[in-house]
C-alpha cells in the first residue's frame, strides 16, 4: 500500500510537469493549420554539371536559406530530404508567388565583354570571368533624377576584374546578364578601381529589390526547379485547426460518458488516466517537438482510441476475474496480468507499422507515425501505471461488496464461477487452474 | 446461451457456421473487386482507385466562397476555365463542415488541371482570373502541385513500406503466436485493406472521390487496427489453448474466446468510432475522405477479427488434424 502512495504522487508530479511544460513551450503547428507554403525544389543537372555533389547541396541549401530569409518571416525551413531535393517551408506567408518566383531562380550576375568586329563595332558578347560571385554586396539606390538603380560592391578580386574590364573596354559597352537576361549595357566612360559599380535600367522599386535580394543571398550553385509546391492559405488552416479541436475534444467527451457509464466507478478511473495521459503525449510532442500537422492530430486521436482499448481490456478482465469470485486486489492483479499480453501485442505490432512509416514514408505519413507512436508508448504506460495504481487505491483489497460499482450485477458474482472446476480457494489467491 | 467450461456466455457459435462465414466474406469484397478491376481497365493510368494528383502529379487550386454554387455555375466557370488556356480543369465543390455559423467559408470550389513543366505561377493566376470575375469575394485558401514524377515516386514508396509493413508483421506474429496464426492475421488484414480499397474505388466511379497521400495513411492505420483487433481475439485462444486444451476441443476454444472478447471488440470499436464520427461530422474538411476510409476500416474491421478470423483459423486447424488422422490410419 506504501508503494502505492509513492506511485500516486509520482503520477501526479509527472501530470503537474507535463501541464508546466505544455503552458510555458508553444506546440509547432504545421502548414495545413497555420497556413503557408511547402515547396520541394530538385537539383538539376546541366550540361557542365553532370553529378549533384553533396558539396552542392550545401551550397544549394544556404543560398536558399539566404532568400528564404530574406522574405522576412520567421520560423522558416530549409531541409534536405534525399540526394537531390529540398524541402522549403515558409508558415504564415500572404503572397506564396513571391517566394515561388524567389526560389526557383539562379540569380547568375554576369558581366560580358563586347566581341568586336573589325570597325569596333560590338558583335555579340562574351563572359568576362566577373560574376556575382565576385560580389560583396548589393544594394537598392536612386540616381539624381529619382530612377531606382543598383549599386554593387565587389570583393578584392572582384575590384580587380572589374577594374581591369574597364579598362580594356574605355569608350565600349560592356553587358550586365541576370539570369541570361541582359538588363543593362553601360557605355564605359572610364576605368572603375574602387570596387563599386551601378546597374541602371527600367527598374521599378520592386524590381530591383528582388535582384538586390538575390545577389545578396547569392547564386545557385546548380539550378533547381520546383517539383512540388503546397500553399494554404491563413483561413483554411484556421479552419482545419479549430474543427479538428473542436472535433477532438467532442470526440473525447463521448468517449469519457461512455466509458463511465459502461465500466462505472473504473470508467471514472479510466478518465482520469486518459487526461493523464493526454497532458503526458503533448508535454512529449513538445519536448521532441513534434510540429502538429492535420495527420498527426488523426494519428493522435487513434492513438486515445487504443488507450481506451487497453482500458477496455483490462476492465473487462477484471469484471471476469470478478464474477468468478476473486478478490478485488486479486482481480485487478490478474485482470491486469491476463489483459497486459494482448494490450503488448498488439501495440508492438503498431509500433513496428508505425516504425516502418516513419523511415520510409512521405512526409505527411511521417508525422502521422510519429504522434501513434508516442501515443501507442505513453498509453501501455499509463494503462499499467496509472489505471492499475489508481484502481487499487481505489477499491483497495476487499471482497467486492457493491457490484454496481463495475457495472454487474449481484447475480453475476460466483455464477461463472459455479461452472468451473477451479476450486474457489485456489482462485482467490490468483491460481488459474 | 449456455455455460461451458469457460466463464462466459455463449452468444456467438462463429465456428459452427465457420464455411458461411467464408462465403460471406468473400461477398462482402467481391462488388470493391469488381470496381476495382473495371477502374484499372477504364482509367487512362489503368490504376485500380481513382488516384488523386499526389500520385498523377497536377495542379490544385482551391477557393473559399461565402455563397452557393449551382451546377450551371460550375459548368460555366469549366467553358471560361478552358478558354483561358486552363487544360482539362475538373472543377468539384466541398462542402465545408459548419462548427460556428459566422464561418465565412460556405463552399470550396477546387479546380484541378495539370502541372505545367514551367512553374504554376501562370496557371494560378489564370485560374484566379477566371474565378475571381464570378466570384469577387473569392479567397485562394490552397493551391498544390505535384510534378508527375514526384507523384510516381510517392506511390511505388508507399507501395513498399507497405509491403515492408505486412512482412514485418507476419514475422512478428509467428515469433509470439505461430505461423498458421499469423498467415490468418495476414489474410484478415488483406480482406480489411481490399474492402476499404473496394469502397473507395466504387466511390471513386460513382461520386469522383479521389485518393492521395492521407488515403495510404489511412490504409496503414487500418492494416494497424485490423491487426490490433485480431491479436486481441487470438491472444485469448493462445491463452485457452494452454489452459484448457485437454478439457475442450480446439473449436471450442475458439468460439470461447470469441465470445470472452466479444464485449471487448464491441466497447473498444465503439469508442473508436465515436472519436472518428465526431472528426467526420465536425472536422475539417481536408481529412473528411481520411476518416471515412479509416471508419470504414474499423467496422470491416471489427467484422473480420470476430467472424473470418476465427473461421479460417478453425477450418487450418480441421485440415491439420484431418491431415495427421490419415498419416496415423
Amino acid at each position: 500500500m506504501k508503494n502505492k502512495i509513492i506511485m500516486f504522487w509520482a503520477i501526479v508530479l509527472l501530470t503537474i510537469i507535463s501541464i508546466v511544460i505544455i503552458k510555458v513551450k508553444p506546440i509547432p503547428l504545421g502548414l495545413d493549420l497555420v497556413g503557408g507554403s511547402r515547396i520541394v525544389l530538385e537539383a538539376q543537372t546541366t550540361e557542365t554539371i553532370s553529378t549533384i555533389t553533396q558539396d552542392m547541396m550545401d551550397g544549394l541549401k544556404s543560398a536558399l536559406e539566404n532568400r528564404v530569409n530574406a522574405l522576412g518571416v520567421s520560423e522558416t525551413s530549409v531541409q534536405q530530404m534525399g540526394e537531390r531535393r529540398l524541402l522549403i517551408e515558409i508558415p504564415n506567408i500572404s503572397d506564396p508567388k513571391l517566394a515561388r518566383e524567389f526560389l526557383g531562380e539562379t540569380a547568375e550576375l554576369e558581366f560580358k565583354k563586347p566581341i568586336l568586329d573589325e570597325n569596333g563595332n560590338t558583335k555579340g558578347w562574351e563572359a568576362s570571368g566577373l560574376s556575382g560571385d565576385d560580389l560583396n554586396k548589393a544594394a537598392v539606390g536612386t540616381d539624381a533624377a529619382g530612377r531606382w538603380l543598383i549599386t554593387l560592391e565587389f570583393n578584392g578580386k572582384g575590384a580587380n576584374k572589374f577594374a581591369k574590364l574597364t579598362r580594356e573596354f574605355k569608350g565600349y559597352p560592356i553587358a550586365i546578364y541576370f539570369n541570361g537576361d541582359s538588363i543593362s549595357e553601360p557605355v564605359v566612360q572610364q576605368e572603375i578601381t574602387g570596387g563599386n559599380a551601378q546597374i541602371t535600367g527600367e527598374f521599378s522599386h520592386d524590381e530591383a529589390k528582388k535582384i538586390v535580394d538575390l545577389l545578396n543571398a547569392g547564386a545557385l550553385p546548380v539550378p533547381a526547379k520546383i517539383m512540388e509546391e503546397n500553399t494554404v492559405g491563413p483561413t483554411l488552416g484556421a479552419d482545419s485547426l479549430h474543427k479538428s479541436m473542436v472535433a477532438g475534444i467532442i470526440g473525447l467527451i463521448s468517449v469519457i460518458l461512455f466509458m463511465i457509464f459502461w465500466y462505472r466507478v473504473p470508467g471514472v478511473i479510466a478518465t482520469v488516466a486518459l487526461l493523464v495521459y493526454a497532458a503526458i503525449v503533448f508535454a512529449i510532442f513538445k519536448l521532441v517537438p513534434v510540429t502538429l500537422t492535420l495527420a498527426g492530430i488523426a494519428g493522435f486521436i487513434l492513438s486515445i482510441g487504443m488507450a481506451v482499448d487497453a482500458n477496455v481490456l483490462i476492465f473487462e478482465r477484471t469484471k471476469e476475474e470478478l464474477k468468478a469470485g476473486r478478490t478485488l486486489f486479486t482481480a485487478i492483479n490478474s485482470g491486469f496480468d491476463r489483459a497486459f499480453t494482448s494490450i503488448f501485442d498488439s501495440n508492438m505490432s503498431t509500433v513496428i507499422i508505425c516504425l516502418i512509416l516513419y523511415f520510409a514514408g512521405s512526409n505527411i505519413v511521417k508525422g502521422f507515425a510519429l504522434t501513434l507512436i508516442i501515443g501507442v508508448l505513453v498509453s501501455m504506460f499509463s494503462a499499467i501505471t496509472v489505471t492499475k495504481n489508481f484502481m487499487h487505491l481505489v477499491f483497495g483489497t476487499d471482497q467486492l461488496k457493491y457490484p454496481a460499482l463495475f457495472g454487474l450485477k449481484e447475480s453475476d458474482i460466483n455464477e461463472a464461477y459455479e461452472a468451473t472446476e477451479t476450486k474457489r480457494e485456489k482462485a482467490k489467491f490468483g491460481v488459474l487452474d | 446461451m449456455s455455460y461451458s467450461v469457460f466463464n462466459t456466455k455463449q452468444v456467438l457459435d462463429v465456428v459452427k457456421y465457420r464455411w458461411l462465414w467464408i462465403i460471406v466474406t468473400i461477398i462482402l469484397l467481391l462488388p470493391g473487386i469488381v470496381a476495382m478491376i473495371y477502374s484499372s481497365i477504364v482509367y487512362p493510368n489503368h490504376s485500380p482507385l481513382l488516384v488523386g494528383i499526389d500520385f498523377t502529379g497536377g495542379t490544385i487550386v482551391q477557393y473559399a466562397v461565402d455563397k452557393d454554387v449551382t451546377t450551371k455555375e460550375i459548368g460555366d466557370l469549366r467553358i471560361k476555365l478552358q478558354n483561358n488556356n486552363i487544360e482539362n480543369p475538373v472543377i468539384q465543390v466541398l462542402k465545408p463542415t459548419s462548427v460556428d455559423e459566422d464561418s465565412t467559408i460556405k463552399n470550396i470550389i477546387s479546380i484541378k488541371t495539370k502541372f505545367s513543366e514551367e512553374g504554376q505561377n501562370e496557371t494560378i493566376d489564370g485560374v484566379s482570373q477566371v474565378v475571381t470575375a464570378d466570384y469577387p469575394e473569392a479567397q485562394l485558401v490552397q493551391t498544390n502541385s505535384v510534378g508527375p514524377l514526384l507523384g510516381k515516386q510517392l506511390f511505388v514508396k508507399s507501395m513498399i513500406a507497405v509491403a515492408i509493413a505486412l512482412l514485418v508483421i507476419v514475422i512478428y506474429l509467428t515469433v509470439r503466436f505461430k505461423l498458421d496464426f499469423a498467415i490468418v492475421a495476414l489474410l484478415a488484414l488483406s480482406h480489411d485493406v481490399i474492402f476499404v480499397m473496394g469502397v473507395f474505388s466504387i466511390l471513386g466511379l460513382f461520386c469522383g472521390v479521389t485518393v492521395d497521400s492521407l488515403f495510404i495513411t489511412a490504409i496503414l492505420t487500418v492494416l494497424g487496427y485490423s491487426v490490433n483487433n485480431t491479436i486481441v481475439v487470438f491472444d485469448r485462444v493462445r491463452e485457452n489453448l494452454k489452459f484448457y486444451s485437454k478439457k475442450a476441443t480446439y473449436d471450442e476454444i475458439v468460439n470461447a474466446s470469441v465470445n470472452q472478447t466479444l464485449t471487448r471488440s464491441i466497447n473498444t470499436s465503439l469508442t473508436t468510432l465515436l472519436t472518428l464520427g465526431s472528426l467526420y461530422f465536425l472536422g475539417g474538411v481536408t481529412t473528411r475522405d481520411f476518416v471515412l476510409a479509416m471508419i470504414i476500416g474499423v467496422v470491416v474491421g471489427t467484422y473480420s477479427s470476430i467472424f473470418f478470423a476465427n473461421s479460417a483459423i478453425s477450418i487450418w486447424n480441421s485440415i491439420v488434424e484431418s491431415k495427421k488422422a490419415k498419416l496415423e490410419a
